[in-house]
């Protein structure tokens, strides 16, 4: 046990020393992610504040059949536009977003109350050209329903005769789900910190440690091999924590200061504890399965290769859930990554996590955990472990 | 006192199974200074290894002041003192702190560490380049850190494979001076080397290895009885049966 703690304290000693690849792999994703989270959000309020409050610039082909319905339009915040020479041409090119064409046969069918057609051009496939598209047939609809209503009115109906059914939507989002609902990057986030975050020191210590030629002399020594591999692992997980706890302290913060951006974000330190918890398997999981490729690995290049395949395992269920939304289950707390998602998202959004859900994600998390640990430390006692070259 | 009796060692290559050690008899008693002398690839480094457990071997029995490695790894590798034939320093540790590493894991206390580093550190001549860290030692002070740590815990039996590899000859007199005092001290060395003078000049007890076999194993005086050569060079080439790698 001595020898875990000593090689333990080694391990984080050296790596304190090594200040570059300290300072990235603690202090990285503390600054980057936050600015990411912030900034997609600011991105998304910004461009819809200014779409749904800017005046919409609106082509017109044949305003001259309609100018009562052009005054309307133009009295509410839309600026009419002459009609384009190509008007497809000119939606496919994305130089307009939304055009509407109104045809001779407007009068016609208006004079003697039948409907009268118009057509809005648009392309549904562009995102950004949404919101001008709903804001028009909004107004447009609203236009057709008040003098629908004066026409019935002129023939002595109510005009509710007209509305059989009204429709009405109660949102149940609580202020702590739409949060959830602004950080689906979050889980990914917190998971690949956790996941990855010990990979640096975990890669040195086993596969560079190798490659130095200073594992040879080190199991030599008396100390167990499962010991001396067990400080490595405890090295890397308690800097994988550590990097978390920076994460999260950095998200706190600057939730705080979001507000200012207008987005409303909180994180409770009751919060920030019950991620760190949740986090725990996934770093153990993380750091014996490197400690375990490290170890089979014959370089530190060979280890490192593996990376880019590991950074994608997280994202796995993010994915799969934006293509495929799932009610919480609980055979979910049992599947990694997935469960870590599930988790971290339940706790953002306030929601009660069960005993048994608990149960379930700790024993399966840990688990898992201890397995690669074994497999690990059976890699650890094969023969070609300490010889390099 | 070390005991090797009929090793064996194969391992399998891309071109076949190499037949690595071949049945290496010897025996290194306390107080004395065993050479194993041979060629590069001559199954010296491997042999060494199943000393100190870093391998085990696939026939054979090796016994450590009585213990054996198969059995008792544990009470074998508390009895040695190795210096391998990799000898990587942290170098971001101070040499001192690559020796307190190491006698740690021995499960020594702080104050014995202390004691002992500053008696290696007179010893070895480390007094310049035992507080700096590693990064840019020289080859000699690397070295030099190596065996400082391999005996922090004052071993009975030292290893030491090829001590003198690429160190200029001022830090290999200083070496040999520093062998003969552990062998003073009463304790059973082995060293490896492909230098034939450096054997004849040190060693009590020359084990001749080529080809995975002990070719010849005995006093300089009996090597050179058994070869009917008066001079110990071409008692060498004789049991060997060429001149290759027998030369720095």
């Amino acid at each position: 046990m001595n020898a875990l703690i000593t090689v333990m304290r080694k391990e984080l000693l050296d790596i304190f020393r090594d200040k570059k690849t300290l300072y990235l792999s603690l202090f990285m994703g503390p600054i980057l992610f936050p600015l990411l989270i912030l900034g997609m959000g600011k991105l998304a309020t910004n461009r819809i504040s200014t779409q749904v409050e800017k005046p919409l610039e609106l082509p017109v082909i044949g305003a001259e059949n309609a100018p009562n319905l052009v005054n309307y339009l133009a009295g509410r915040n839309v600026v009419i536009k002459p009609a384009p020479k190509n008007p497809e041409g000119e939606i496919a090119a994305q130089n307009v977003d939304v055009i509407l064409s109104i045809p001779d046969t407007y009068a016609k069918h208006w004079l003697k109350s039948e409907p009268a057609e118009i057509t809005i051009l648009h392309d549904s496939s562009r995102d950004d050209a949404r919101i001008p598209v709903e804001r028009l047939s909004t107004l447009l609809e609203n236009y057709s329903r008040s003098t629908g209503a004066l026409r019935l009115l002129s023939r002595g109906v109510s005009p509710t005769a007209n509305l059989p059914v009204r429709i009405d939507h109660k949102d149940l989002a609580t202020p702590e789900s739409r949060i959830g609902q602004a950080l689906a990057f979050l889980p990914y986030l917190l998971i690949l910190t956790g996941f990855l975050g010990g990979a640096a020191l975990v890669i040195d210590a086993t596969a560079g440690e190798r490659e130095r030629q200073s594992l040879e002399p080190l199991l030599a020594t008396p100390a167990g091999r499962g010991l001396i591999m067990s400080g490595k692992i405890s090295a890397a997980a308690s800097f994988g924590m550590l990097g978390l706890l920076l994460t999260l302290l950095s998200f706190k913060l600057s939730f705080m200061l979001a507000p200012g951006l207008g987005i409303k974000l909180s994180m409770s330190w009751l919060q920030v504890t019950q991620l760190l918890i949740v986090l725990v398997p996934i770093v153990l999981i993380g750091t014996c399965l490197l400690t375990a490729i490290a170890a089979g690995a014959k370089s530190v290049k060979e280890a490192q290769s593996y990376m880019s395949m590991l950074m994608m395992l997280p994202i796995l269920p993010t994915i799969v859930l934006m293509v495929n939304p799932m009610k919480n289950q609980l055979w979910q707390f049992a599947v990694p990554f997935l469960a870590q998602n599930q988790m971290i998202l339940k706790v953002v959004r306030s929601e009660t996590i069960l005993p048994m859900e608990w149960l379930v994600y700790l024993a399966c998390g840990f688990g898992l955990g201890a397995l690669l640990w074994f497999i690990a430390a059976r890699r650890y006692h094969d023969e070609k472990l300490a010889i390099s070259a | 006192m070390i005991n090797v009796n009929d090793l064996h060692k194969s391992f399998k290559a891309k071109t076949g199974t190499v037949h690595a050690v071949q049945g290496v008899s010897f025996t290194a008693h306390d107080g004395e200074i065993t050479g194993l002398l041979g060629p590069n690839g001559a199954g010296k480094t491997t042999c060494l290894r199943m000393l100190y457990t870093l391998m085990s071997p696939d026939s054979g029995s090796i016994s450590i002041d009585g213990f054996s490695t198969e059995t008792h790894s544990y009470e074998v590798r508390t009895r040695l003192g190795v210096l391998p034939d990799a000898r990587g320093v942290y170098k971001r540790l101070t040499a001192r702190e690559n020796i307190a590493y190491f006698g740690r894991l021995h499960g020594m206390s702080d104050q014995l560490i202390n004691e002992r580093t500053e008696r290696l550190v007179a010893a070895l001549n480390m007094e310049e380049f035992i507080d700096r860290q590693c990064e840019g030692f020289s080859q000699g002070q690397r070295t030099k850190t190596a065996i400082a740590r391999a005996l922090i815990h004052d071993p009975k039996n030292v290893i030491l494979d090829e001590p003198t590899n690429g160190l200029d000859v001022m830090t290999t007199r200083g070496l040999r001076e520093f062998l003969l005092q552990l062998k003073a001290e009463g304790r059973c060395v082995i060293f490896s080397s492909h230098i034939m003078q450096e054997v004849a000049a040190l060693c009590d007890r020359i084990v001749v290895i080529a080809h995975g076999k002990v070719m010849a194993n005995g006093t300089p005086d009996e090597i050179r009885a058994q070869t009917g050569e008066a001079n110990l060079e071409e008692a060498f080439v004789k049991v060997i049966g060429s001149e290759e790698g027998l030369h720095a």
